[in-house]
């Protein structure tokens, strides 16, 4: 029995005590079990963070992000020859150098390279490219080889070999899917897309503070306590369940352990939900509403150390030119209004952020007005520690595969160095390899 | 090593695991006709019941196109974006249509078909061979591989591989159709030995790139969405392959795997792992492997076995294994005697339990067992249990959120603006009137019906206080739930 455990199953069993005496008691009593019950929740909130972790958030630009657009090479003539409608104007490029810059959406972002919180990774990619959307964002949730098919995610690689035994919220997804990269071989992690769908929903109108189902459905999904777990599996005449033989292997052991997990987190980001509200405005939208949340969450000390956020829409084959323009409008407002927010609460520098995106797109526009799906592409990392500048060298408009740039940097290499200079987990044994480093952290 | 069970052991709560695992579950009455039956009566009916016994028809837009015609067609509108744009959207949201329905029209064929074993033996090989409709993208495709699964669902393994070799959607998954002679695509033949025969560890890189070679020339005619083999593009020349040369062709190398020890064992410990336990032992692995090289991959003789033996009932075996969604769903219809949900709602259910079906996570398929489930499946599996009995008018829940209505997160975009509404179940459908006022026999009733099986004693008496909180209302409201806390439980995802 992992220590963990112990004390969350000593804190539910108090919290449970007060609850599950409460229906047969007065009112007044019932609520002053509910602010116990709250308190407790606080307590372990509180008790498991720590205002020290780093935390990584990761944010998916979906749909394959055109890199180029994003970072301009408005240096090199070939950029506007095989772009005559997407070109953007060199005078309206937030210039890093005499070759590259900003689209000119990023404003924030600019403000954050001059600050010296951003670093901006050229010519991201990996051997063999493949430009299926779904394939691709696959190897990059792997990190596997592209000519391999892993099912385990590169985060939750790092769960399974560093994280062992961690509260399930060391990985939180906002969204209603977890991400590939979170799958590991010992279910880690939670994922939401609203903190009040990620809770259990009693069927009948509670009364009470607390009502009968409820109080029930937390007895049912305590957990049980250590002395009594086997008797709990022979106790009845279940079926045939081998209390004695399994108790650590058994499917209902490990359901049981989940649900406690899944009813202690629950009450953990609700509190914290509650309690911590942004005054940071944020801009409208997906993606400004999830780093909203997130910086609740980090706000609240939830025992977090990854983050998973994403933004969609990026597969512009036809008009990209309002719809590229409109997304990063969106990235530029949303990340501004996170960084300032966790300015605000003073997390800044336990934060950093990585986007990326399945793939870039096609250094020719095509016909439509839109580009079709390419290779490398460029990665931003934000944060407080962060090494700002320009790494890696812009690939070649014109030396191409197959109308596509190649990749000077392997995405795994900024994998690596995060693993590595970030989480503090060692890279080789998450990622199978070594690659080699950058230098984008101070 | 397969012992056959005794008959004189044979019971109520071995009739309920079968039909657990071979088909999706009964109801009590169905359970115990079963033990009526005996078990070789209704290993014989499950075995033999064949999917043309209940013909269930295709649904009407699965039908083969002229998709070289079609992408001309939209290519022709050069001058005009927009149009093209319009063209090419309404042909992608006839495509997510057709998903949506091919979805629901399995899920349908699973509540409702008199041959289930046929279909939990197609999702297995769903499973095996798995394919996703996000690579493949089009309805037809998908409904044919699964239509070839469920014609081979009992048949012979080795010919099911050799058909599934020649199956558009996986020729497209695995991009078969882009191999040709000079430039063999090596993806198809290795996950074919790596996830389909004989297990990492039992081939060389050099058996890949050789195999390969024998699956040049498989294509796709796209005028009519059929295999056609184009001779001039397959490799005559000899390949030496498991240390065996001569001029193979694809068939010759599924031929030559069969023959491979590993790939009874490969085969043997999945359908193990599927039907009766996470973590088979070496000697089950074995003894099964054994049965399937005497029966030469025919399934239907194995399966047989397996349900008529011993270890298939056995103590590690029974409720120890983790529902997958689908059976989550379609037993938790069957046991709240309801309707599956809107089409548009099982699937975005479906999706957030982590089975989407036509669409495995990867090449490997779904990996099952405790992988089902981690916190946020669980509190999504309980929370849907709600919906699934009080539908639209689940409550709105407890104070925090203050929001309003259901909202498990089914409800957005614009393709979910207009599904029907679901009302409660029907209580007494589920709940014999004459259990109404009697909270032991109504909670003995309803843990037989809902887990098979009598619960641990701390969770009776949880549901026995629950309805004593509850006196002294009886009424459907507090059947609703206590039903829905008792699918609010670990024991409710076992099987």
């Amino acid at each position: 029995m992992d220590p963990t455990l112990h004390t969350r199953r000593k804190f539910l069993r108090t919290s449970m005590l007060g609850a599950a005496a409460s229906w047969t008691l007065p009112v007044f009593l019932e609520k002053t079990f509910f602010t116990l019950d709250a308190m407790a929740a606080e307590a372990v909130t509180q008790a498991a963070t720590g205002k020290d972790g780093t935390i990584l958030v990761v944010l998916q630009m979906a749909g394959g992000n055109d890199g180029l657009n994003m970072v301009v090479p408005f240096g090199d003539d070939a950029y506007y020859r095989s772009r005559p409608r997407l070109g953007i104007p060199a005078g309206q490029i937030l210039k890093v150098d005499s070759y590259a810059g900003l689209n000119p959406k990023l404003t924030g972002l600019k403000s954050l390279f001059d600050e010296g919180h951003l670093s901006i990774i050229q010519g991201v990619g990996y051997p063999n490219p493949n430009r299926s959307h779904f394939r691709s964002t696959e190897i990059w949730q792997t990190a596997s080889d592209a000519d391999r098919n892993e099912s385990e995610g590169w985060l939750g690689k790092y769960f399974d070999s560093c994280c062992a035994g961690a509260d399930p919220t060391v990985g939180v997804a906002i969204g209603d899917q977890m991400p590939q990269a979170f799958v590991a071989h010992t279910p880690t992690g939670v994922t939401f897309s609203k903190p009040e769908q990620f809770r259990w929903m009693p069927s009948e109108k509670r009364t009470g503070p607390m009502s009968a189902e409820e109080t029930f459905f937390r007895q049912l999904n305590g957990g049980n306590d250590e002395d009594t777990a086997p008797a709990a599996n022979t106790g009845g005449s279940i079926g045939a369940i081998a209390g004695g033989t399994k108790v650590n292997q058994s499917a209902v052991d490990f359901l049981q352990r989940t649900a406690l997990d899944a009813q202690l987190s629950s009450d953990k980001i609700l509190a914290i939900a509650r309690k911590y509200k942004s005054n940071m405005p944020y801009p409208k939208g997906q993606l400004a509403a999830s780093l909203s949340l997130i910086a609740r969450m980090i706000a609240g000390g939830l025992p977090t150390r990854v983050y998973y956020a994403s933004q969609g829409g990026f597969d512009t084959h036809a008009g990209q030119l309002n719809t590229h323009d409109r997304l990063m409008t969106e990235l530029n407002g949303s990340l501004s209004a996170f960084v300032a927010d966790l300015k605000e609460q003073g997390n800044f520098d336990r934060v950093l952020l990585m986007t990326f995106s399945e793939f870039g797109r096609r250094v020719g526009e095509n016909a439509n007005g839109g580009t079709d799906h390419g290779a490398a592409a460029p990665m931003f990392v934000l944060g407080g520690a962060v090494k700002p500048g320009l790494f890696g060298k812009c690939p070649s408009l014109t030396d191409l595969d197959h109308g596509d740039l190649k990749f000077n940097t392997d995405f795994r290499s900024v994998y690596g160095t995060i693993l590595d200079r970030w989480l503090r987990a060692p890279s080789e044994l998450v990622l199978g390899h070594k690659f080699s480093s950058l230098p984008i952290i101070g | 090593m397969l012992t056959p069970l005794a008959p004189d052991s044979w019971d109520y709560a071995k009739a309920a695991h079968l039909l657990n695992r071979a088909a999706f579950g009964g109801v009590p009455a169905e359970i115990e006709a079963a033990r009526e039956k005996g078990l070789p009566t209704i290993v014989r009916e499950l075995v033999e019941a064949s999917a043309g016994a209940a013909p269930f028809p295709a649904p009407p837009w699965a039908q083969p196109r002229n998709i070289r015609e079609i992408r001309m067609a939209i290519r022709e509108e050069k001058n005009e974006a927009g149009e093209r744009k319009e063209k090419r959207q309404k042909f992608r949201q006839m495509e997510g249509e057709s998903i949506l329905d091919l979805r629901r029209w399995w899920l349908d064929h699973m509540m409702t078909t008199s041959a289930p074993l046929v279909e939990k033996m197609t999702l297995f090989w769903h499973s095996h061979f798995a394919t996703s409709v996000e690579k493949v993208k089009d309805g037809y495709w998908m409904w044919r591989q699964n239509d070839t699964l469920r014609r081979h669902a009992l048949g012979n393994f080795a010919a099911l591989t050799k058909e599934i070799s020649r199956d558009p959607a996986m020729m497209i998954y695995l991009d078969l159709q882009q191999s040709r002679r000079e430039h063999p695509n090596e993806n198809w033949a290795r996950e074919l030995m790596e996830l389909f025969t004989v297990g990492i560890g039992h081939y060389t890189e050099s058996d890949i790139r050789e195999s390969a070679r024998a699956f040049t020339g498989y294509r796709i005619d796209m005028t009519n969405q059929q295999f056609r083999f184009a001779s001039r593009q397959h490799d005559l020349s000899p390949k030496t392959f498991m240390g065996k040369t001569g001029s193979w062709n694809g068939d010759d190398i599924i031929d030559i795997l069969m023959k491979q020890p590993a790939c009874s064992q490969f085969l043997a410990r999945k359908l193990w792992r599927f039907f009766a336990e996470d973590e088979p032992s070496a000697q089950i692995v074995d003894a099964v492997a054994a049965r399937i090289r005497q029966h030469n991959f025919e399934m239907r003789p194995v399966l047989r076995e397996i349900f008529n033996s011993r270890e298939f009932y056995s103590d590690a075996a029974m409720r120890n294994q983790i529902k997958s969604p689908v059976q989550y769903l379609i037993q938790s219809t069957k046991l709240l005697a309801a309707e599956l949900p809107a089409a548009p709602v099982a699937q975005n259910a479906m999706r957030q339990m982590g089975q989407i079906l036509f669409a495995p996570p990867n090449v490997k398929g779904w990996d099952g067992g405790k992988a089902w489930v981690n916190t946020s499946t669980l509190l999504f599996r309980y929370n849907f249990a709600n919906y699934l009995i009080n539908g639209d008018a689940m409550r709105p829940g407890t104070d925090p959120s203050k929001q309003k209505g259901a909202d498990l997160g089914f409800r957005r975009g614009p393709a979910f603006a207009d599904i029907p509404r679901r009302d409660p179940i029907d209580v007494s459908k589920v709940i014999p009137a004459e259990l109404r006022g009697k909270p032991t026999e109504l909670v003995a009733y309803l843990s037989t019906r809902l887990f098979q099986a009598p619960v641990p004693e701390n969770e009776r008496e949880a549901f026995l206080q629950y309805l004593k909180a509850r006196e002294p209302d009886a009424g459907d409201g507090t059947m609703r739930g206590l039903l829905h806390l008792m699918m609010s439980t670990p024991q409710f995802q076992l099987t």
